[in-house]
């Protein structure tokens, strides 16, 4: 598992000072340190579509925002991103646990969503990345990089056991 | 009075500093024609005006943060105006302007009429809110409009208004320029 604070604090160094979004049990233990650190704020938003209007309008006021969803969520994101984060040209951070696939076997109401998660993020265009608890400095900031390059949503799946317990 | 109307009016009494949100269709179009400056004009976006207020509101507390959105728009992310309950931004102000029709579509009815906007959203500890019936009275438009935008704390002000009759031409510009001409103004 990735040292949840460390992973606070790396954003934090990358600028994010906001973040929003609709829990997941995968990111348990991320928001327990998110609510001990008072460096970054967390809105509950009510949806995941809701979600991505209040970063974006966090953004347009000159703010650096990230989300974290469920990757049911994709399913609801949908018009906010295409018509919106997309369309404006809004970079933000979307942190997304990957549900549905050995771990969730006796969790069916993740099983399809699982199985279509990087197929559907392929159709939104959303840059993704897998990270593990290896890896993960390198490739969130390559992840960073490209959100600035394209001035756009780009998409981080985190599997069980990397961001909690 | 219809919403157009109301939209002009908002010229007389905003002082150019406010930074506004409109909601997709008919009423961006009106603010984009009928008021100054560069602001977030909504293309599609449907149901979120309220949350992208709530987060320019956050991200830029000593301005004041203007939704105005229609009544099917309002409806479509309505729970958003829960989370806006929850935090209580005290720059942030809502126009919901209702006419009680999808208008930029083709005039279809929403479920507006069977709303009573003032005991749900009061329901939600948003004790400042405040509705009137615009489509016979526009004697208190002026003293609302105030209220509203000069007062201070989070406002909702619901207007019952009628349909508009005005023709205007889409906004020109891409959303990218849209946002780029405003993130240049702040």
């Amino acid at each position: 598992m990735i040292e949840t604070s460390y992973f606070l604090n790396h954003l934090l160094d990358h600028g994010f000072t906001f973040s929003t979004g609709v829990p997941c049990s995968y990111f348990k233990d991320l928001f327990i340190a998110l609510e001990k650190d008072d460096r970054i704020s967390y809105l509950p938003a009510t949806r995941e579509d809701e979600a991505m209007g209040i970063a974006s309008g966090y953004f347009l006021g000159g703010g650096k925002t990230f989300l974290i969803i469920q990757n049911s969520g994709l399913a609801t994101i949908g018009d906010a991103l295409t018509s919106l984060a997309q369309l404006y040209q809004i970079p933000l951070l979307v942190i997304v646990s990957y549900r549905g696939l050995k771990p969730d076997r006796d969790f069916p109401e993740h099983s399809i969503m699982g199985d279509v998660t990087k197929p559907v993020l392929d159709a939104y265009q959303i840059p993704y990345w897998i990270i593990e608890e290896t890896n993960w400095k390198v490739v969130l900031d390559n992840a960073l990089e490209v959100m600035e390059e394209i001035s756009r949503p780009v998409c981080i799946l985190v599997k069980k056991g990397v961001l909690s317990e | 009075m219809k919403g157009a109307e109301i939209i002009s009016k908002l010229s007389t009494i905003l002082d150019g500093e406010e930074l506004i949100v409109s909601s997709n269709g008919n009423v961006s179009r009106q603010v984009y024609h009928l008021l100054q400056g560069d602001q977030i004009y909504l293309r599609g976006s449907m149901g979120l005006p309220v949350p992208i207020g709530l987060g320019l509101a956050l991200a830029q507390p000593y301005r004041t943060v203007l939704v105005i959105t229609g009544d099917g728009n309002f409806l479509m992310g309505l729970s958003s105006l829960t989370t806006v309950a929850h935090i209580k931004p005290h720059n942030l102000k809502i126009i919901i302007l209702d006419n009680e029709l999808y208008a930029t579509t083709g005039g279809q009815e929403t479920v507006s009429s069977a709303i009573d906007y003032k005991a749900m959203i009061q329901g939600m500890s948003i004790d400042s809110v405040k509705s009137y019936d615009m489509r016979d009275d526009e004697n208190l438009i002026t003293e609302m409009l105030k209220d509203t935008l000069k007062e201070k704390g989070l406002k909702v002000l619901h207007l019952k208004v009628e349909e508009d009759t005005i023709q205007l031409e889409n906004i020109p510009h891409h959303p990218r320029e849209i946002k780029d001409n405003f993130v240049k103004r702040l």
